[in-house]
C-alpha cells in the first residue's frame, strides 16, 4: 500500500547558527492508519507536521507528501490540517470561513452547500453569528477541526486538537477519530494527551530535543502491564535536563 | 485562479469590515465636504468685494469667476489627494499582515493554493478596496465642483483623479511589502518618510530640469540618479492650466514696470509637474511591479 507520508531522514533549523529543531526524523503513515507523534515542549513535534503540511521548508532529507513535495499545492488537495492555537481572518464568520476554505479546496457550490452547514452543525457552531475576533479559544480550535475535514481529506493532521476543548469536544474528536479510521483516513496525531493518544492511535513515535527516541506500535512501545504515560515520562527524564526542582519561595514554610 | 479569486473576494469582504478602513473613509468624505463647502461659503462671502489692479483696473469678472473656481478646483484635488494617501496606508497595513502574522496564514497555506495565487488575490482585493474608495471620494469631490464648477478643467480632472488614484497605489503597495517584512505601524513609518523623500526628490528634480538649480554638473547627475530610483507620482495637466490661468488673470491686472521683463508663461509653469509623459507611466508600471514582486517574494519565503 502506497504511504499518505514518508518522512526520510528529516533535518530542520530555523537559523544556521540554532540547534537542529528536528534532527533525523523518520517515519511513514499508511491509509488508515493513526500516527501519534508524541513529545515534551520544543521537541519539534509542530515542526513536524508543518513541515508536512507544506508551511515549511524541510532542511535536510525527505518528506512526500501523497508522493510528491508538500510544497506543491496539488500534494495538499487531500489534505485537513488543523493547526495547535488556530486563526482565521478575524473579520468573517465561521460560514465565510469554511466558504473560503471550501474555495480553496476547490469545492462545487452544490457541495460547499451540503458540506458547510453540516461541517458546522459537527462543530457545534450552525448558530454562531459572530466575527471570528469575538471566538473564545475553544470555539477557534472547533472551526480549525472543522474547516480542516470540509475536503474530506485523505490525511488529516491534528496539531493539539482537544487542548482548548471542553470533555464533550474531546469525546467528539475522538469519535471523529474513529470514524474517519474506519473509511480508511490516516491520522497524524500530536498531542501532549498521551491517554487520548493511546486511545486512538496504532503507531506512535516519542520524540526529544528533535530525535525520535522510540518508535513502533503501541503494543511494541508500550509493554504489557505499563501504560504509555510511563514509557514517556521515562524516556524523556533519560533525554533531557529535569526541572522539577520547585522555587525557595513556595517551598519555605517559614514565609508562608 | 480560483485560490486567487476567494482570496481576493474574502479579503474584500474582510476590508468592507474593517473599522479603520470606514474611519479613514468617514474623514475622506467629511473632510472633502467641508473643504468643498467652507470653499463656497468663503468665496460668497467675498465675491462682493472688488478687486482692483494697482492702477485701478478692475478685472473680467468672467475671468474672476474662473479664478475662484481654478482656485477652489486646486483645493479639492489636494484634499483627494491627501485622502488617497491615508486610504493607501491604511489598506497596505492591514490587507496581508494580519493573515501573516496570525494563524489565519497557517490555515490557508495548508490549503491547496499556491503562495503565487494567494498574493495575486491580496493584491487585487488591495487595488479593488483602493479604486473604490478613493473612487467615492472623487465623485464626492466631483458633486461638490458641480455647485461651484470645474474651471472648465472637466476631462483634465478625472485623468487628475486617475493619477491621484495610481499614485496612492504605488504607496499601498510599498506599505503592503514592507509589512510582510516587518511591523506593520513600523512598515507605515518606513513608507511615509521614503515617500515624503522621493517627493523632495521629484520636485528637485523639476526643479533642475526648469533651470532653476543653476548648472551645476555633480548637483545634476546626483539628482539624475535620485530621481530614477524612487517613484514617480503620475499627475495630469491641472495645476500646469491652474497655474497659468491664476497669472493670465493677475498679469491683465497690472503692467510690469518699465525696463523689467516680465516672465513669459511657460516660464511661470516650468517649475509645476505637467503631465506624465509615456516614460514615467512606464516607470509607474515598472515599480508598481517591482513592489508586486516583493510582496510575493516575501509571502513566498515567510515560512508560518
Amino acid at each position: 500500500m502506497a504511504a499518505v507520508v514518508s518522512v526520510e531522514g528529516l533535518r530542520k533549523r530555523y537559523r544556521r547558527r540554532d540547534p537542529w529543531a528536528v534532527d533525523g526524523v523518520s517515519f511513514a503513515l499508511e491509509p488508515g492508519q493513526a500516527f501519534g507523534l508524541l513529545g515534551p515542549n520544543g521537541a519539534g513535534k509542530s515542526t513536524v507536521v508543518k513541515i508536512i503540511a507544506g508551511l515549511l521548508h524541510p532542511g535536510e532529507g525527505r518528506v512526500q507528501l501523497f508522493g510528491s513535495d508538500p510544497g506543491n499545492p496539488a500534494a495538499r488537495k487531500d489534505l485537513g490540517f488543523a493547526p495547535e492555537d488556530p486563526d482565521f481572518p478575524k473579520f468573517l464568520r465561521a460560514p465565510e470561513v469554511l466558504d473560503y476554505f471550501a474555495s480553496l479546496l476547490g469545492l462545487d457550490q452544490t457541495e460547499r452547500k451540503r458540506r458547510i452547514p453540516e461541517t458546522l452543525a459537527f462543530a457545534g457552531l450552525e448558530k454562531e453569528r459572530r466575527q471570528i475576533r469575538q471566538f473564545s479559544k475553544g470555539m477557534k480550535q472547533r472551526l480549525g477541526i472543522a474547516q480542516a475535514i470540509l475536503g474530506r481529506p485523505k490525511l488529516l493532521i491534528l496539531d493539539e486538537p482537544t487542548a482548548d476543548l471542553d470533555p464533550l469536544g474531546r469525546r467528539d474528536v475522538r469519535a471523529l477519530i474513529d470514524q474517519l479510521k474506519t473509511s480508511g483516513v490516516a491520522i497524524l496525531l500530536n498531542s501532549h494527551l498521551l491517554s487520548e493518544v493511546e486511545l486512538v492511535c496504532d503507531t506512535v513515535a516519542i520524540l526529544a530535543k528533535g530525535r525520535v527516541l522510540k518508535e513502533g506500535t503501541m503494543a511494541e512501545v508500550v509493554p504489557e502491564g505499563r501504560n504509555l504515560e510511563d514509557v514517556f515520562v521515562e524516556l524523556v527524564q533519560a533525554n533531557q535536563p529535569q526541572h522539577d526542582q520547585l522555587p525557595s519561595f513556595i517551598t519555605d514554610k517559614d514565609k508562608l | 485562479m480560483n485560490g486567487a479569486v476567494a482570496v481576493a473576494r474574502y479579503t474584500l469582504v474582510e476590508l468592507s469590515r474593517r473599522r479603520i478602513l470606514l474611519v479613514f473613509f468617514i474623514i475622506g468624505a467629511l473632510g472633502i465636504a467641508l473643504i468643498g463647502i467652507g470653499l463656497k461659503v468663503f468665496s460668497s462671502a467675498f465675491s462682493s468685494v472688488v478687486i482692483t489692479g494697482p492702477n485701478g483696473q478692475a478685472p473680467d469678472p468672467a475671468k474672476l469667476q474662473r479664478a475662484f473656481e481654478l482656485g477652489f478646483v486646486n483645493d479639492l484635488i489636494g484634499a483627494l489627494g491627501f485622502f488617497a494617501l491615508l486610504i493607501a496606508f491604511g489598506i497596505g497595513m492591514t490587507v496581508i499582515y494580519h493573515d501573516l502574522d496570525s494563524g489565519a496564514a497557517i490555515s490557508i497555506f495548508s490549503k491547496p493554493v499556491s503562495r503565487a495565487a494567494f498574493t495575486v488575490g491580496k493584491l487585487a482585493a488591495a487595488i479593488v478596496a483602493m479604486i473604490a474608495i478613493v473612487g467615492v471620494l472623487s465623485v464626492e469631490a466631483r458633486l461638490l465642483m458641480l455647485l461651484f464648477g470645474t474651471g472648465g478643467l472637466g476631462v483634465a480632472l478625472w485623468v487628475e483623479t486617475v493619477a491621484q488614484v495610481a499614485n496612492a497605489v504605488t504607496v499601498m503597495l510599498l506599505v503592503m511589502a514592507l509589512s510582510t517584512w516587518m511591523n506593520n505601524i513600523v512598515a507605515a513609518i518606513v513608507a511615509f518618510v521614503y515617500n515624503g523623500v522621493a517627493g523632495v526628490v521629484v520636485v528637485l528634480h523639476s526643479q533642475l530640469i526648469a533651470g532653476f538649480l543653476g548648472d551645476n554638473q555633480i548637483l545634476k547627475i546626483g539628482l539624475n540618479i535620485a530621481y530614477w530610483i524612487v517613484p514617480h507620482p503620475l499627475s495630469s495637466d491641472v495645476r500646469r492650466q491652474i497655474a497659468l490661468a491664476q497669472y493670465e488673470l493677475f498679469s491683465s491686472l497690472s503692467e510690469p514696470p518699465p525696463g523689467s521683463r516680465a516672465p513669459t508663461p511657460e516660464q511661470i509653469v516650468s517649475g509645476i509637474p505637467g503631465a506624465s509623459g509615456p516614460g514615467e507611466i512606464l516607470w509607474w508600471a515598472f515599480v508598481v511591479f517591482l513592489f508586486a514582486c516583493l510582496v510575493y517574494y516575501a509571502v513566498r519565503r515567510r515560512q508560518v
